[in-house]
């Protein structure tokens, strides 16, 4: 009967209830927004550096990573290739050689990435492909070349131009080849478009005099939770003359990113559950002030202290529980379209692209987030309760009775 | 036999301020199953008196022995449960919980002493038959005249069978009929269970079917009188 006390005392005065709960509901509904918004955004980031080129873990010649030099090579091709062609949590891998050159055209040059790559290995743990704007991701002649937009705007080239790679070789020389735009892709990430080329594997070999050494592994998991337990089955099949580097290890500042975006939701949750304490608490002390000959009535009747305590946190305890049930309900109904269709934010495409971010963002819900509000948002709800319930155990009987 | 003996009771309070003597001095012995009105003018002092006896106020002197236990020593926790399973309150302005129906109001004392729910709900609805209100079992406060709420209120206080029921002025706020059926309720009550009932009215109807009348006058026991 208690809660049944409690549930009808939260409908005694419906507009005082309707303003509390729907403050409950816009602080869950914007909680959910921000949360998934804040999410998609940081995994738009994670996933667009891990598609366009980082992929879930690479392996190279130990330092390979923090010095890119051309006499950096794998030492032991094959030894790398059986271990990655046996491990089953790997879902596609791509060769590849990299290293820094010039790539200029008749009016301008700019100094890029090169990376000879197999298409057909890298359209497996890269999205160049599905990039691509103009022309094709290789034709299949020898003298292939796909650049980024911005690179190609910048050189002032389109498809079927011909620009000029050079590289160091690793005795001292400078090599170089003549090659013919066979496509150009787009990512959204600027930075990406204006400093990275791909050219065939075979001809990077060649024009760098490096036999048929590659550089490194981008290997694609097929659950990419696994990654921590892939890299250590990984390290401990390679010796130490190789360096096996997880997405984590590879983009830290933006790790660390989400790891300081994650902090700061904690902070907005904060700010939106006291918010909602000093609602309920108002609403509950004038509950208990509205109140007060009742609680008068109750104490001589004999109804204990702890259980007038209980019905004001029973109320408190509904209230939020109902504010979570239907905020959560309306979050995740408007969520639940635009986590699809995604929110076009192209009037700031310029500086989400430099982020590394398309212009629409596709919302994502953390499901741990959201568990862990709808379990405690009720709780705060009690918490907001705790001094009006304490101020009505403290009344006493005799005043409380013939309070006017 | 005597179920409540008050000893040398003081009550003093403060007015603005201003201490005023409520109660100066009171002895009194009440027996089982006597049906007891506390008279005299506003301000005289009986609701006062008939809170203290009903553990709902403490006094500033004296002491208050029911069945021989002295109440002003005890804390609030015991005195809550004294007046959940000794005492029963009926209010001048009814006072029932209006959230609740006629039955649950009737329920609701039971349900705190953890009578299940069964149980509860056919001894409360026989009780409400005897009183003539089963018809209002599932109406709310707000949909009753006053004289069916201050009947409710009745089985309210006397469904747990209390050793004492405590009346503050209960006809005041009801026409002199209703009133009287009220009264005759509460004396088929008196006379059928032995319940002691204990009224403060300045209701010449409630002071007339009075076995005992006190009068009260500032403060202090003016003039007590029995009739069998």
């Amino acid at each position: 009967m208690l809660f049944k006390l409690a549930w009808r005392n939260i409908w005694r005065n419906k507009r005082k209830s309707l303003i509390v709960l729907g403050s409950v509901v816009v602080g869950m509904i914007a909680v959910i927004f921000y949360d998934g918004l804040d999410n998609g955004m940081l995994r738009q980031m994670l996933d667009n550096q891990i598609s366009s080129s980082v992929s879930h873990i690479q392996i190279h010649k130990k330092g390979f990573n923090n010095n890119k030099v051309i006499k950096n090579y794998i030492p032991d091709n094959q030894q790398v290739h059986n271990v990655v062609k046996n491990e089953k949590d790997i879902k596609a891998y791509s060769e590849r050689v990299i290293t820094f050159g010039l790539l200029s055209s008749a009016t301008n040059s700019s100094g890029v990435y090169i990376y000879g790559i197999y298409p057909d290995m890298e359209v497996k743990v890269s999205n160049i492909k599905s990039s691509i704007v103009e022309g094709k991701f290789f034709t299949g002649g020898k003298r292939d070349i796909v650049i980024g937009k911005q690179l190609a705007d910048k050189l002032g080239v389109g498809t079927g131009d011909k620009v000029v790679v050079m590289a160091n070789t690793p005795n001292g020389n400078i090599g170089s080849d003549l090659f013919r735009v066979a496509g150009i892709f787009q990512t959204v990430s600027t930075d990406f478009d204006k400093t990275t080329i791909y050219i065939p594997i075979k001809t990077a070999q060649e024009m760098l005099d490096i036999d048929s050494h590659i550089y490194e592994y981008a290997i694609v998991l097929n659950d990419y939770h696994n990654v921590d337990k892939v890299k250590a089955e990984l390290e401990s099949k390679l010796n130490n003359k190789y360096e096996v580097l997880s997405y984590k290890d590879l983009l830290p500042m933006l790790i660390y990113q989400m790891d300081l975006y994650d902090q700061t939701m904690w902070i907005f949750y904060m700010i939106v559950g006291l918010a909602l304490i000093f609602g309920i608490v108002n609403t509950m002390l004038m509950s208990v002030f509205e109140r007060i000959n009742e609680i008068g009535v109750l104490m001589a009747i004999g109804m204990k202290n702890s259980k007038i305590f209980l019905m004001f946190i029973f109320e408190a305890f509904m209230l939020g529980l109902i504010g979570t049930i239907v905020g959560l309900a309306l979050g995740l109904l408007i969520h639940w379209p635009i986590s699809i269709s995604g929110i076009n934010f192209s009037i700031f495409s310029d500086a989400l692209k430099s982020f590394g971010i398309g212009a629409v963002i596709y919302p994502y819900l953390s499901v741990s987030n959201t568990i862990i509000l709808t379990v405690i948002i009720p709780f705060i709800a009690v918490i907001g309760a705790l001094y009006p319930a304490y101020r009505a155990i403290k009344l006493e009987p005799i005043k409380a009775i013939y309070y006017v | 036999m005597e179920i409540i003996k008050v000893k040398n009771l003081e009550k003093t309070y403060q007015d603005n301020g201003v201490p005023v003597n409520a109660i100066r001095g009171i002895n009194l012995d009440i027996s089982k199953g006597e049906f007891l009105v506390i008279a005299g003018p506003s301000g005289s002092g009986k609701t006062t008196l008939l809170n203290m006896i009903g553990a709902l106020d403490k006094p500033t002197k004296g002491n208050i022995y029911f069945e021989g236990e002295d109440i002003t020593k005890k804390s609030k926790s015991e005195l809550s449960h004294l007046r959940l399973h000794k005492l029963g309150f009926i209010f001048q302005a009814y006072n029932l919980i209006p959230v609740l129906t006629a039955l649950e109001n009737i329920e609701f004392s039971m349900m705190l002493l953890k009578i299940p729910e069964k149980e509860r709900e056919e001894k409360a609805l026989k009780l409400m038959d005897e009183l003539g209100i089963k018809d209002l079992a599932h109406k709310r406060p707000n949909e009753m005249s006053g004289g069916q709420q201050q009947r409710v209120a009745v089985a309210r206080a006397i469904v747990n069978n209390p050793a004492i029921v405590l009346a503050d002025e209960p006809t005041a706020n009801l026409d002199s009929k209703t009133a009287g059926h009220l009264l005759d309720l509460m004396q088929k009550m008196n006379e059928e269970k032995n319940i002691t009932f204990i009224f403060s009215s300045h209701d010449k109807q409630v002071m007339n079917r009075a076995k005992r009348l006190l009068i009260l006058k500032d403060g202090m026991i003016e003039n007590g009188s029995s009739k069998q």
